[in-house]
């Protein structure tokens, strides 16, 4: 009896040790998490292998009570790369380059089509679909994010496609 | 006299029935609004579409026969835009995949006509524009020939450099482009309204961007279905 009791003690304390290491090494394949910022579903849109220019898009959450802004990104094999926001103006759509991408504290910037976006300039080639690319952010309170974009289609119509 | 006067008559009946004629011509799409999710009834039976000449992906003749006799959805795009364009483009193959698995009984053609003849060659179109669906039919040649095209649709662009101190300049329409660049790039601002076309050639609907695909391709068969 009394060793049953052990046996489920033991058992008891060695997952609730387990959990604890979980959560204090999260393993989250789409999540860049420095716990100050989180990016996730980082994502290149899959473009023709002649594309000039290719667009990167993600959602970046500022868990600080600090406003940040993320001020450039950086890749290998690129001529250049720039911020950009597209603006719809009056039925105009304007590509306007960005000095920096403001993040409110505790708050999110969701790059995707048709408004912010990373735009990657010049490809020495142009990556296939299902590729991983790794790009490193660096943001203004001096902290650098790695994130590994995947490249792939877009879905931005999906959202707005119901299909009830 | 009675003569005279039947003259009269006949020339304002004439006229009355020329009138109705020509208002139902207009009433007939006008009066789908109320139906149309997203489609802007555009048709103007007055406006003519111009004479153009330009040349296709494969560098042939892409002229005003490219328009006849069958349905055509119609944009005006160019290669270095990295958000717009694409996403356009991807929406239009989603929507002729949508409107193949509904059996619709229209297929239109697929026309992108670029807005930077300079850089999309027809050899560079051939590439960019069947990535996203092997019969999309890119459209390049003479800037002029474009230009009053973008002009007849109602779109519009502009070209942007970026000066020594990297700010942004717009160009005029007839400005030159500086000398180096194709070098330092440059890119455009513009419409991104895609244009439903009929198979005599007239301009009846334009969707906006941001179309929900199922509501594009119910407008469509709404207008064919009208035509």
């Amino acid at each position: 009896m009394l060793n049953n009791t052990k046996t489920i003690l033991f058992a008891l304390i060695a997952s609730i040790g387990f959990t604890t290491a979980n959560a204090a090494h999260p393993e989250h394949q789409d999540s860049h998490n420095n716990h100050q910022i989180t990016i996730t579903d980082s994502w290149i849109r899959s473009a023709p292998t002649n594309a000039p220019a290719l667009g990167l898009f993600m959602e970046i959450n500022n868990n600080t009570n600090q406003d940040i802004k993320l001020v450039s990104a950086h890749t290998e094999g690129y001529k250049r790369i720039e911020l950009h926001r597209t603006v719809d103006s009056n039925g105009m759509m304007k590509m306007i380059k960005q000095d920096f991408m403001p993040i409110s504290a505790q708050g999110e910037l969701h790059l995707k089509p048709g408004s912010w976006h990373i735009m990657l300039i010049g490809p020495d080639r142009v990556p296939n679909m299902g590729e991983k690319i790794m790009i490193s952010l660096k943001f203004n309170n001096g902290s650098t994010q790695i994130v590994h974009a995947v490249v792939r289609k877009g879905k931005m119509m999906m959202k707005h496609h119901s299909m009830h | 006299m009675s003569n005279k006067l039947l003259g009269i008559v006949s020339v304002v009946v004439l006229l009355i029935v020329v009138a109705f004629y020509t208002l139902d011509i207009n009433k007939n799409y006008k009066s789908l609004t109320p139906q149309l999710a997203v489609a802007q009834i555009m048709h103007d039976p007055d406006k003519k579409l111009p004479i153009f000449s330009l040349l296709d992906h494969n560098s042939n003749v892409f002229n005003n026969d490219g328009l006849k006799d069958h349905w055509s959805l119609l944009l005006f795009i160019y290669t270095h835009c990295p958000d717009v364009c694409p996403t356009e483009l991807a929406n239009i193959a989603m929507l002729k995949s949508y409107l193949e698995g509904e059996q619709a009984a229209v297929i239109p053609n697929v026309i992108a006509i670029t807005f930077d003849a300079l850089r999309d060659t027809p050899k560079v179109l051939k590439t960019y524009v069947a990535h996203f669906d092997k019969d999309f039919i890119g459209v390049s040649g003479d800037q002029k020939n474009i230009d009053q095209l973008v002009k007849y649709f109602g779109a519009y662009y502009e070209r942007v450099i970026y000066d020594d101190n990297d700010k942004p300049v717009t160009l005029k329409r007839n400005d030159p482009l500086p000398n180096n660049a194709i070098e330092k790039g440059y890119i455009i601002n513009h419409t991104a309204t895609t244009y439903l076309v009929s198979p005599d050639g007239q301009v009846l609907a334009g969707f906006p961007i941001s179309h929900n695909i199922k509501n594009m391709a119910n407008d469509i068969n709404l207008i064919v279905e009208n035509y």
